[in-house]
C-alpha cells in the first residue's frame, strides 16, 4: 500500500465508504433496525486492523516471538563449546579481544579475562542430532521441530537499545516496532482482539517498556496492547463496577444511535469509524474475557504447559499465546525477564530454565497438534548472546558479560524447514564462522515468511522512507529451502 | 627554487599531454556526486585543490587510488567497479601529481550554486498583497482573500459561517482547551455587539488556560517528559521548564526571545534564573544510566537529537538525515550536519563511567520560598544540635574518670543518632535541568558513517550553506540561536506559522510541516504562507497576533458541514472551503471531561500530579513506576500536568496519540481505535468525571427530566439536543432509571466503586471530597444521570472540535 493509499483510507475514511458501498441513508436504517435489540454489528470496515495482502504469497500467517529479555547464555544451552571446556580458566587471547567494545569495560580492565568452559552436560537429540544441554530437557524433546541459528549478531551491547533495536531495527528509541511493521503491512485476522499483544512474565518488565512494542510514527492502532497479567488483559476492558451488562449495552446503543443522527447532520465519516470502533470495543469486551478462561482447556493440556488458572506466568502465556493465534491475532509477543547472569550462571540460570523449557516445549507442540505450527512462526531468543568469558563479581561465582557477536536463537514453524542448524561459531564461540546473520536479516527474514517484502513495505516520516529493515536485511533463503 | 618552479611546470605539461583521460574518467564516474556544488561526503573531485583538501575523512590524494580498487571498506563507485584499464590510468594520474588541465576544470560559476538552492523554501520571504477576489464581502481579513482568490479560481464558494455555539466551543478548545460554560455559551449568543466574537477571542487569549493549551503544543516539540528514558527511566526534574514554557505563552514571549532563552538562555550577559530554566528545552533529550553503558555514546545521541530537533522545530528541515551521509534530496551535506552539531556539543554533561555519580548535570536548584525557609530551618536546627553536641563532647572529656571510654556513653550515641536521623530529613530543593557550556570547547568531527567512534574530519560550528551565512567568528550556540530568528532566515517565521495554522485546520499549509525540503508537501497557498511569515516578523514575533489573525478570519469562522460537490473537487479539504471537524487532543479529551464535570482544579503550574490510572498500567518496564494517586484538589488537574514517563506513557494520553517524547513532534497523528472506546467508557477515573457531570446537571438543572437532558448537552457539547436526540436521551434515561431503582444497590457499587464497607459502616473507596460535595443523596437518582453523562462523554460530537 502507498503511503497515497493509507493517507486516502484512514485520513478521511472514503474507504470506508467505497469498500462496503454503505451510505449514509443504509447507515441510518441500520441504525433503525437495531433500535431496542442492542448492539448488533453492522460489518464496518474504517478498522486499520483489517486483514490484506501482502506483496506475495506468505507461508506464515501469525508469529509468537519469545523474547528472553536479558539475554540468555547460547553456551550454556545451545552452542557445544568443548575446547571452550577444555582452555577453560585461561586467560583470553589479546588479538581475540581487539577491536571489541563491551560492557561492564571496566572489570574486564581490572583484571584479564579468562575463558569461562560450561559446567552443564550436553547431548545430542532427535534425529537432527541438535546439541541442547541439561538443562533444556523439554526442549530438547522437540529439536526436530526447530531450526537453529547460530552466530547471530547484533549491533549494541547494552540492554535497553540492544531490546529496542532487537524489535524494531534500531537502538534510538521511538521507531515502530516489527509487530506494528506487520500489523501496518498485513492486518490481523481477528476482529475482536488487538492485532498485536504483548505478555510478560518474570520478576519485572523488560527494560525499555513501552519503546519495545512502539508504533513509532506508524498510526497509533498499530501499537502493540500489552496484556497485563492479572485481571483485565487489556486495561479498561471491564465496565466500571456498579454498571449491569445489559446498562453498558443500553450506554453503547445511545451512543451510537446519537452519533449517527449526527451523522446524518454533519456527514463526516469519521463518526462512522468511531461508532465501528465503539462496537469493537464491545466486542471485545466479550471476547476479553473468553480469551484468558481456561475452563475449556483440558486437564492434559494444562499440565503440558504447566499452566494454572489465574497464575500470572511464562506458562499461563504460552497457553494464552496459542488461544491468541487461534483467533486470528497477528502478533504475539512474550517477554519473559531475569536473564542476565553477570555474576552467576550457576542457580539463577537453573531457575529460569527451569521455568521456560517445558511451557516452551508445549506450545511447540500443542501448536503443532492442532494444525497452526505450520502457519504460526515460533521465534525464541534475546537481545544478544553471553562471552566466553567469565566475569568475577562475587569470589567463588562466575557469570558471563554481554556478547553480540555470536548468539544463539531458534525458530520453529511458520514455513521454516525444522531440525537444522544454520551458521556456526569458531571453537571458543568468539565470533562466527558460517553464514552471517544479524537482527535485519531476521526482521527481513520474518516479514519474507509473512509475505512482505522488507524493502518495499516502507512509511513515509520526516522526508524519508523508513523499513524496518533500514538499509540492511537480507533475507536468510536457507531457513526456508 | 627557480630549477623547482620550472620542474612543476615541465610536470604539468607533461601531465596535461598525458593524463586527459585520467580526468574525463573522473569527471564520467565521480563529478556527478563530488563536484564543488554537491560534494558528496563533502568531496570535490573537480580541482587538484579540491582533492587536496578532501572531504568528511580528509585528503583524497590517498584515498582515491583505495576507493576504486575496492581493497578497503570504502568502495567506489557505489555498486560497481572501474575495468582495470581505467585503474590504471587513473592510479598513474595520482602518482603523477594528480594535475587538472585547467581547460578541463568546471568554470561554470552556475555549477558553484548548490543543487537544491533554488528550491522554494530557500527563498526570501516575499509579502506579497492579497489578491483581489469577487465576493470581497466575504473576506474579514488578508487570509481570507488568499483563501478565496484559490477557491473563485477553482469555482468554488467557501462556507458560511458556523453557528455562534459552534463558535465558541470551538475557539475555546483552540484557544484555552477548556470548555465554554453554558452561561459564557448564552452570553456570546446573546451579544449583538458587532466586534462580540473579536471581544471573545481577546478574553481567551488573555485567560491564563491560553499557556497551558498552546504551552502543550511546544512541549511536543520540546518533547518534554518526566522520565530520563532508556533502560532505567527514573524520574527526572524538569516540570520547571514545562511552567517556564505556560508562562512564555501566556505573557506572548515575543518568539525570537522565546528561541534565543531556550536554545542559548545560558549564555546570555548574566542570565536570570528563568532564562537558564529555559535551557531545559535541550535538555528533554533522553538519558541512558543502564550499567555498563558507554556513557559518551549516550551523550552523543542526546546532541544529534538536538540537531534533529532543533532542524524539524526550527527549519522545518529533516538535517537528521544527513548523520550518516550527505542529505539525499535536501542541500544539506553530512558535514554541515555535523557542524550543527557542534554549536550543541560542548554542554558539561557526562561521557564516561567515572562521572556515573554525576548523571544528568548540569542542573539547578530552583527552591520555592517554602522550601528556602524549610530549609532554614533545618539548618538552624541542624547547628544547634551540633553545637550541643560538641559542647556535650567535651562535657564528657572534661569529666572523664581514668579507664572510661567516653565513645561508649549512651547519651552520646543517642545524640549522634539524633542528628543522622535529621539529616535524613533534610529538605531537598527542586531542581531543572539545564544547559552549561563548557570553558573549552570539545572538538568536534564528522562520524563516518553516523558511527561516533569512526572518527571523519574535524569541524567547526556553522550554518548550512544554503542559507544566509553567518560569519565565522559567530560560532556560539548564542550566535545560533540568534541566527534562526533573523529576518532574513527564510524557514523559522514560515515553519512556525504554518505549525498554527495546522492546529487551526488540521493541516499545515505546507502538510509535511517538518519537511519544508524536496521530499515535502509545497505550500497549498504559497502567498498565504509568506504573508503570515512576515506579518509575524512585522508583530515583533508575537504569537498571540497571529493566533488572534487567524481564528478572527472568515476562514477559520466556516462552518465545517461536508459538501457534496467539494468531495469531487477537493476531497482532501486542501482549499477551505469548509472548516474540519477535529477529534480532541489527548489532553484536551481529559480537560474537556474535567470542565463538563465542574471538577477541574483550575491551577497553573506547579510539579507533576498522578490522577487515577488503571491497575498495571505502570509495571510493563524494568523499574515499575511508582504512582501515588492523588485524592486531593491534585486529582483533577489538567492533562498537561499528568506526569508523564517515556517507557509507560500515561495510558489515557497515550491511547489518544499523544507523543512519547522520544523525539519531536510536530504534529500528532489522530488515530480512532477501539482502546480509546474502552478508555471513555469503562476507566474509572473517566467514570468518577461522569459522576460529576451528573451531580452538576441534577444540582443546576431545573428539577424536570427534559430540562436536565438540555442542560447536559449544553454542558457536554455546547448545544440543546435536536429532537431525535432529546428523544433517544430520554428512553436511554427511562431505562437507567428504571436500573437503579430497581438495583439501588448498584448504585451503590458504581458510586462507592465497588461499594464494599468495612464492620463500623465505613465505605473502603469513597468518592473524593470533592465529588461527594457534589452528591445529591437519592443515588440511584445519581447513577442514573452518571448512565446519560457517560454517553454525552462518549459521543463523538464531544470528542470532536467541530
Amino acid at each position: 500500500m502507498t503511503n497515497e493509499d493509507f493517507l486516502l483510507q484512514f485520513e478521511t475514511r472514503r474507504h470506508f465508504f467505497q469498500t462496503c458501498g454503505l451510505g449514509l441513508g443504509k447507515l441510518a436504517l441500520l441504525s433503525l433496525l437495531n433500535e431496542g435489540r442492542g448492539v448488533a454489528a453492522p460489518a464496518a470496515s474504517g478498522n486499520p486492523m483489517q486483514a490484506k495482502p501482502g506483496h506475495f504469497p506468505a507461508k506464515a500467517k501469525n508469529v509468537i516471538y519469545l523474547f528472553m529479555a536479558g539475554a540468555p547464555s547460547q553456551f550454556e544451552l545451545y552452542d557445544y563449546k568443548p575446547v571452550l571446556q577444555k582452555y577453560h580458566n585461561q586467560v583470553v587471547p589479546e588479538e581475540l579481544m581487539k577491536g571489541k567494545r563491551f560492557a561492564f569495560m571496566d572489570t574486564f580492565a581490572k583484571e584479564k579475562p579468562k575463558l569461562l568452559g560450561t559446567t552443564r552436560a550436553f547431548k545430542q537429540h532427535g534425529q537432527s542430532g541438535a546439541w541442547v544441554s541439561e538443562l533444556l530437557p523439554h526442549i530438547a524433546g522437540i529439536a526436530d521441530d526447530i531450526t537453529f541459528l547460530k552466530g547471530v549478531s547484533t549491533e549494541n551491547f547494552n540492554h535497553g537499545p540492544a531490546k529496542c533495536f532487537a524489535n524494531t531495527g534500531s537502538t534510538r528509541f521511538g521507531r515502530p516496532s516489527m509487530g506494528s511493521w506487520i500489523t501496518y503491512g498485513i492486518g490481523s485476522e481477528s476482529n475482536d482482539l488487538p492485532g498485536f499483544v504483548v505478555l510478560q512474565s518474570g520478576p519485572r518488565g523488560p527494560r525499555g517498556g513501552a519503546a519495545l512494542w512502539s508504533g513509532g510514527f506508524l498510526p497509533s492502532a498499530y501499537q502493540g496492547v500489552p496484556f497485563r497479567s492479572g485481571g483485565d488483559p487489556i486495561l479498561d476492558l471491564s465496565r466500571p463496577r456498579g454498571i449491569s451488562g445489559e446498562s453498558q449495552q443500553e450506554t453503547i446503543a445511545a451512543i451510537r444511535d446519537l452519533d449517527l443522527s449526527q451523522f446524518t447532520e454533519t456527514g463526516d465519516p469519521e463518526i462512522a469509524t468511531r461508532v465501528a470502533s465503539y462496537e469493537m470495543a464491545y466486542r471485545m469486551q466479550t471476547s476479553g474475557p473468553e480469551l484468558i478462561d481456561f475452563s475449556k482447556e483440558t486437564k492434559e493440556t494444562m499440565e503440558m504447559y504447566g499452566a494454572e488458572p489465574g497464575k500470572a506466568s511464562y506458562a499461563n502465556n504460552c497457553l494464552l499465546a496459542r488461544r491468541l493465534v487461534e483467533r486470528g491475532v497477528r502478533f504475539v509477543q512474550l517477554y519473559h525477564t531475569d536473564w542476565d547472569h553477570h555474576a552467576d550462571i550457576g542457580q539463577p540460570l537453573n531457575q529460569v530454565t527451569g521455568e521456560i523449557d517445558r511451557p516452551t516445549a508445549a506450545l511447540i507442540r500443542d501448536l503443532k497438534q492442532r494444525g497452526l505450527l505450520e502457519d504460526t512462526l515460533v521465534v525464541w531468543g534475546g537481545e544478544f548472546g553471553r562471552t566466553p568469558m567469565g566475569e568475577v563479581r562475587d569470589s567463588g561465582k562466575a557469570g558471563r558479560n554481554h556478547h553480540i557477536d555470536a548468539f544463539t536463537l531458534w525458530m520453529a514453524g511458520g514455513g521454516v524447514k525444522p531440525g537444522r542448524t544454520i551458521g556456526d561459531t569458531d571453537e571458543l564461540g568468539f565470533s562466527r564462522t558460517g553464514d552471517a546473520m544479524d537482527v535485519h536479516d531476521l526482521h527481513a527474514t520474518m516479514l519474507h515468511l509473512l509475505g512482505l517484502d522488507h524493502q518495499k513495505l516502507t512509511f513515509r516520516f520526516q522526508g524519508r522512507d523508513f523499513r524496518l529493515t533500514d538499509v540492511a536485511g537480507n533475507v536468510l533463503t536457507k531457513l526456508f529451502t | 627554487m627557480r630549477s623547482l618552479l620550472f620542474t612543476a611546470i615541465a610536470l604539468a605539461s607533461f601531465v596535461r599531454a598525458q593524463s586527459p583521460d585520467a580526468v574525463s574518467l573522473l569527471k564520467a564516474n565521480c563529478q556527478p556526486c563530488h563536484n564543488d556544488s554537491s560534494k558528496a561526503s563533502g568531496l570535490s573531485l573537480a580541482s587538484h585543490d579540491a582533492i587536496a583538501q578532501g572531504g568528511n575523512r580528509g585528503s583524497a590524494l590517498n584515498t582515491i587510488q583505495q576507493a576504486i580498487e575496492q581493497t578497503g571498506a570504502l568502495k567506489m563507485p557505489p555498486g560497481r567497479k572501474l575495468p582495470e584499464e581505467q585503474i590504471a590510468t587513473i592510479r598513474a594520474w595520482l602518482a603523477n601529481g594528480a594535475v587538472f588541465p585547467e581547460a578541463v576544470a568546471p568554470k561554470d560559476a552556475a555549477l558553484k550554486r548548490r543543487k537544491g538552492a533554488d528550491w522554494w523554501a530557500f527563498q526570501p520571504v516575499k509579502r506579497v498583497d492579497p489578491p483581489a477576489v469577487k465576493q470581497a464581502a466575504w473576506a474579514r481579513n488578508p487570509i481570507d482573500r488568499f483563501i478565496l482568490a484559490r477557491l473563485e479560481k477553482e469555482n468554488l464558494t467557501p462556507s458560511p459561517e458556523a453557528s455562534r455555539e459552534t463558535l465558541i466551543r470551538r475557539v475555546s478548545l483552540d484557544l484555552v482547551g477548556l470548555l465554554p460554560s453554558p452561561k459564557e455559551i448564552r452570553e456570546f449568543v446573546a451579544d449583538a455587539r458587532p466586534d462580540a466574537y473579536e471581544r471573545l477571542v481577546d478574553r481567551l487569549l488573555a485567560s491564563p488556560n491560553y499557556g497551558e493549551r498552546w504551552g502543550r503544543h511546544w512541549l511536543d516539540v520540546a518533547r518534554y517528559a518526566d522520565s530520563d528514558g532508556y533502560t532505567i527511566d527514573a524520574p527526572r526534574q524538569i516540570w520547571k521548564y514545562r511552567d517556564w514554557v505556560i508562562n512564555a505563552m501566556n505573557r506572548d514571549m515575543p518568539f525570537d526571545q522565546f528561541t534565543i532563552e531556550q536554545l542559548a538562555g545560558d549564555m546570555l550577559p548574566n542570565p536570570t534564573t528563568d532564562q537558564l530554566i529555559a535551557t531545559g528545552f535541550h535538555r528533554n533529550t533522553s538519558s541512558n544510566f543502564e550499567g555498563g553503558i558507554d556513557f559518551e555514546q549516550y551523550r552523543v545521541e542526546a546532541v544529534v537529537d538536538r540537531v534533529a530537533t532543533t532542524g524539524g522545530a526550527f527549519l522545518g528541515l529533516t538535517v537528521g538525515c544527513a548523520r550518516c551521509h550527505d542529505h539525499k534530496f535536501d542541500p544539506i551535506s553530512q558535514k554541515e550536519f555535523y557542524q550543527l552539531f557542534a554549536y550543541f556539543n560542548n554542554v558539561d554533561e557526562v561521557s564516561s563511567e567515572a562521572e556515573r555519580y554525576d548523571f544528568n548535570r548540569p542542573f539547578l536548584a530552583v527552591p520555592s520560598a517554602e522550601e528556602i525557609a524549610r530549609k532554614k530551618a533545618f539548618d538552624s536546627q541542624w547547628n544547634a544540635l551540633s553545637k550541643e553536641l560538641i559542647l556535650y563532647v567535651r562535657e564528657l572529656a572534661a569529666n572523664r574518670k581514668p579507664g572510661e571510654d567516653p565513645s561508649q556513653d549512651a547519651e552520646l550515641a543517642e545524640r549522634v543518632q539524633n542528628l543522622r536521623e535529621l539529616r535524613k530529613r533534610e529538605p531537598k530543593f527542586t531542581t531543572t535541568l539545564v544547559m552549561k557550556e563548557l570553558p573549552t570547547p570539545r572538538e568536534s568531527y564528522i562520524h563516518l558513517g553516523g558511527d561516533f567512534t569512526r572518527k571523519g574530519i574535524p569541524v567547526q560550528p556553522g550554518v548550512p550553506e544554503v542559507l544566509p551565512p553567518l560569519p565565522p567568528e559567530a560560532n556560539t550556540r548564542l550566535d545560533f540561536a540568534k541566527w534562526l530568528v533573523r529576518e532574513d532566515n527564510p524557514l523559522t517565521a514560515r515553519v512556525t506559522v504554518n505549525r498554527m495554522w495546522q492546529e487551526y485546520f488540521g493541516k499545515g499549509i505546507v502538510e509535511s510541516e517538518n519537511d519544508f525540503g524536496a521530499q515535502g508537501f509545497k505550500p497549498s497557498h504559497l502567498e498565504l504562507l509568506d504573508y503570515l511569515a512576515s506579518e509575524f516578523m512585522r508583530q515583533k514575533w508575537s504569537q498571540k497576533a497571529i493566533h488572534r489573525l487567524i481564528v478572527t478570519s472568515a476562514t477559520y469562522r466556516q462552518a465545517s458541514k461536508q459538501r457534496p460537490e467539494l468531495d469531487e473537487a477537493d476531497p482532501y479539504n486542501k482549499l477551505l472551503a469548509r472548516q474540519n471537524r477535529l477529534r480532541l487532543d489527548a489532553e484536551i479529551i481529559r480537560d474537556a471531561a474535567l470542565s463538563a464535570s465542574g471538577l477541574l482544579t483550575d491551577k497553573l503550574g506547579g510539579p507533576s500530579v498522578y490522577p487515577p490510572i488503571p491497575e498495571g498500567a505502570m509495571s510493563v518496564t524494568q523499574v515499575a513506576g511508582a504512582w501515588p494517586v492523588a485524592t486531593g484538589p491534585d486529582r483533577y488537574r489538567r492533562g498537561v500536568y499528568t506526569f508523564f514517563r517515556r517507557s509507560a506513557g500515561f495510558p489515557g494520553l497515550t491511547v489518544f496519540d499523544a507523543p512519547d517524547a522520544s523525539a519531536t513532534c510536530t504534529r500528532r497523528v489522530r488515530s480512532d481505535t477501539p482502546l480509546q472506546a474502552l478508555t471513555t467508557l469503562n476507566d474509572e477515573a473517566f467514570t468518577e468525571l461522569a459522576e460529576g457531570l451528573a451531580a452538576r446537571i441534577l444540582k443546576e438543572a431545573p428539577e424536570d427530566n427534559t430540562e436536565r437532558i438540555r442542560y447536559g448537552f449544553q454542558l457536554a457539547v455546547g448545544r440543546a439536543p435536536r429532537p431525535d436526540e432529546e428523544k433517544r436521551m430520554a428512553r436511554f434515561l427511562a431505562s437507567e432509571t428504571d436500573e437503579y431503582r430497581t438495583n439501588p444497590t448498584r448504585a451503590i457499587e458504581l458510586i462507592y466503586k465497588g461499594g464494599k464497607f468495612n464492620a463500623d459502616g465505613v465505605p473502603a473507596n469513597p468518592p473524593p471530597a470533592k465529588l461527594a460535595a457534589m452528591l445529591p443523596k437519592d443515588l440511584p437518582l445519581e447513577a442514573a444521570w452518571t448512565g446519560v453523562a457517560r454517553v454525552l462523554m462518549n459521543l463523538d460530537d464531544f470528542l470532536t472540535r467541530d
